[in-house]
């Protein structure tokens, strides 16, 4: 490896510590801004003793620099505390909710590069056509449409009306269509957006004349040529929306009561269960973390300028 | 000896929103194996519209109203036909401006000209592809063949990629090469070293050669015979020595006062 992709790849990973050392300070901060847990836990009438006492079994009545390194040691050794609600270890809670959420991401960014990828090449390849106007239509209203009311009116429609498909919950296949397809839709009209951009930047690169004047097909021209040109910026915004979700695609799990880590997000941040929402807020920037390296690999195999 | 290329009648017009635009009027145009013709003119003179038409290359509002183009004794393009892709790329091979951004930046040199052999040699074989990739570039005066064969195009110099964009306009030996502008975007060192490229290939391949350009005396270097254009007519064409000796035509004599000199 050369020097400079060194230095390079150390400088991009002391940045994404430096993004993540935020992002859990930030989390931890504003926990301690929303109040007192131990009222929420006892009730409004405890007396004071009894939430003294539960405040220092907690270690709430330790000074909040001394709060904030015991939890940094926490999360740096891979414990990320015990939930304040549940009493049960904040890690293995996450991993159980984890699979329903991956199920439901997965699905919905699935369906929506299926839709929004060949949309949008669609639309670029025929600009200024019916076609694209149809097409730019449809991705605006997909990314104005408030996604909890489209999936209730996905819930009106096939479950109420039609009875075809469960209105909320998990446990089948069938379970996972409606929220899958609510979920998609904001990731799908963003996707398509984004490739009819960028596939009609590349279109009117001359390496495009270039190569239909020299007898290429017209499918390959656009694919081979066209969109792997274009490729970067949609793998970029497929795998941050795909970090979005995966920490917690929260309207989305509330409208069909599925059992992922939004719903775990809303319930710990309901009862002000601190330890439980920095573990969240840990795990999405990891997560974040994560897909940002992920994103840079990417581009240098798509990409040999950047290697 | 019949044309290779044979432009007769050639009207073109594009279709805009405050109303139709004539870019070619009434165009006629030969060239012979063996020939370079060179198409002068301004900006907008409708020279690289020419050009385009013969590869199918124009854009969607741009229509062919009249006459008809003939590549290698078949007719490609005559109003509301469009045969080109039987000529793109095989019988005709394309050279554009600012050619080193023709060439795809994520592909290999190598890809690409296997990308085009397999696309117009029908059952050739990987090692076929490989010597023919090797000998174009030989061909094009380049001294080490594998390592730009092995080379992305933005680890190459401006005119070596050049030079492979060449490469890939002749790689399937076309009867006819066109030149659009190609050697605007270079230094002036370049420019003659590409200009003597285009002559040897013509003298060994015996190709014909169509050159687009606005230099009148870069064509006059290069060209056996040149055609004047101005606002999409062929305003004067014949032997290179004598339009621009003898001009018969005023806006010819004003393009070639034009030319800064010496004296």
């Amino acid at each position: 490896m050369k020097a400079s992709t060194v230095r390079r790849v150390g400088g991009r990973l002391a940045s994404l510590f430096a993004s993540l050392l935020i992002a859990l300070s930030l989390a931890f901060l504003l926990g301690r801004l929303s109040g007192d847990p131990t009222a929420t836990i006892l009730g409004p009438l405890a007396p004071p003793e009894q939430r003294e006492a539960l405040r220092h079994q907690l270690g709430l009545d330790l000074p909040v620099l001394v709060q904030y390194l015991d939890y940094l040691k926490g999360v740096f050794t891979g414990d990320l505390g015990q939930s304040l609600q549940f009493y049960q270890s904040n890690t293995s809670m996450i991993a159980d909710r984890l699979p329903f959420t991956l199920q439901l991401v997965g699905a919905g960014m699935a369906l929506a590069l299926l839709v929004g990828i060949p949309l949008g090449v669609l639309a670029a390849t025929r600009e200024g056509t019916w076609w694209d106007r149809g097409a730019s239509t449809l991705a605006l209203l997909g990314q104005s449409v408030p996604v909890f009311w489209f999936g209730m009116m996905l819930v009106v429609l096939f479950a109420v009306k039609l009875g075809w498909l469960p209105a909320g919950q998990s446990g089948s296949p069938k379970h996972l269509i409606l929220p899958a397809l609510t979920m998609s839709v904001y990731p799908m009209a963003h996707i398509a957006r984004l490739t009819r951009a960028s596939m009609s930047d590349a279109l009117a690169e001359p390496y495009i004349d270039s190569a239909r004047a020299r007898g290429i097909s017209t499918r390959r021209v656009i694919w081979r040529h066209a969109f792997t040109n274009a490729m970067m910026p949609i793998l970029t915004i497929v795998v941050l929306q795909t970090g979005i979700l995966l920490s917690g695609a929260v309207a989305v799990e509330y409208v069909y009561s599925w059992p992922g880590l939004g719903q775990l997000a809303l319930q710990a941040i309901q009862f002000r269960d601190f330890p439980l929402v920095q573990a969240i807020v840990v795990f999405g920037a990891l997560v974040f973390v994560v897909l940002n390296l992920l994103v840079d690999v990417l581009h240098s195999i798509v990409d040999p300028r950047v290697r | 000896m019949s044309a290779l290329l044979k432009l007769s009648g050639l009207s073109i017009t594009a279709r805009l929103a405050v109303g139709d635009l004539r870019l070619l009027d009434d165009v006629d145009l030969e060239i012979r194996r063996g020939q370079i013709v060179g198409v002068v003119g301004e900006s907008g003179s409708g020279k690289t519209t020419l050009a385009r038409a013969v590869v199918g290359l124009l854009d969607r509002n741009v229509r062919v109203d009249q006459g008809t183009i003939v590549v290698a004794g078949e007719q490609v393009v005559a109003p509301g036909v469009d045969r080109t892709d039987r000529v793109r790329g095989s019988a005709v091979g394309m050279v554009f401006q600012d050619a080193s951004r023709s060439l795809n930046p994520l592909l290999k040199v190598r890809t690409q000209l296997a990308e085009v052999l397999r696309r117009h040699v029908r059952g050739i074989t990987r090692a076929e592809v490989e010597r023919r990739s090797v000998e174009v570039l030989a061909q094009m005066r380049i001294t080490d063949p594998a390592r730009v064969l092995a080379s992305y195009p933005h680890q190459l110099s401006g005119g070596l990629r050049q030079r492979v964009a060449i490469g890939l306009a002749v790689v399937t030996r076309p009867a006819l090469v066109i030149a659009d502008e190609c050697t605007t975007a270079l230094d002036v060192t370049t420019q003659t070293k590409v200009v003597d490229l285009f002559r040897t290939l013509v003298d060994e391949l015996g190709i014909g050669l169509l050159f687009v350009t606005h230099d009148l005396m870069l064509a006059s270097d290069l060209c056996d015979r040149i055609a004047v254009m101005s606002g999409g007519r062929v305003v004067e064409q014949g032997d290179a020595l004598t339009v621009l000796d003898q001009p018969q035509q005023e806006y010819t004599r004003r393009l070639l006062a034009a030319i800064p000199s010496w004296s």
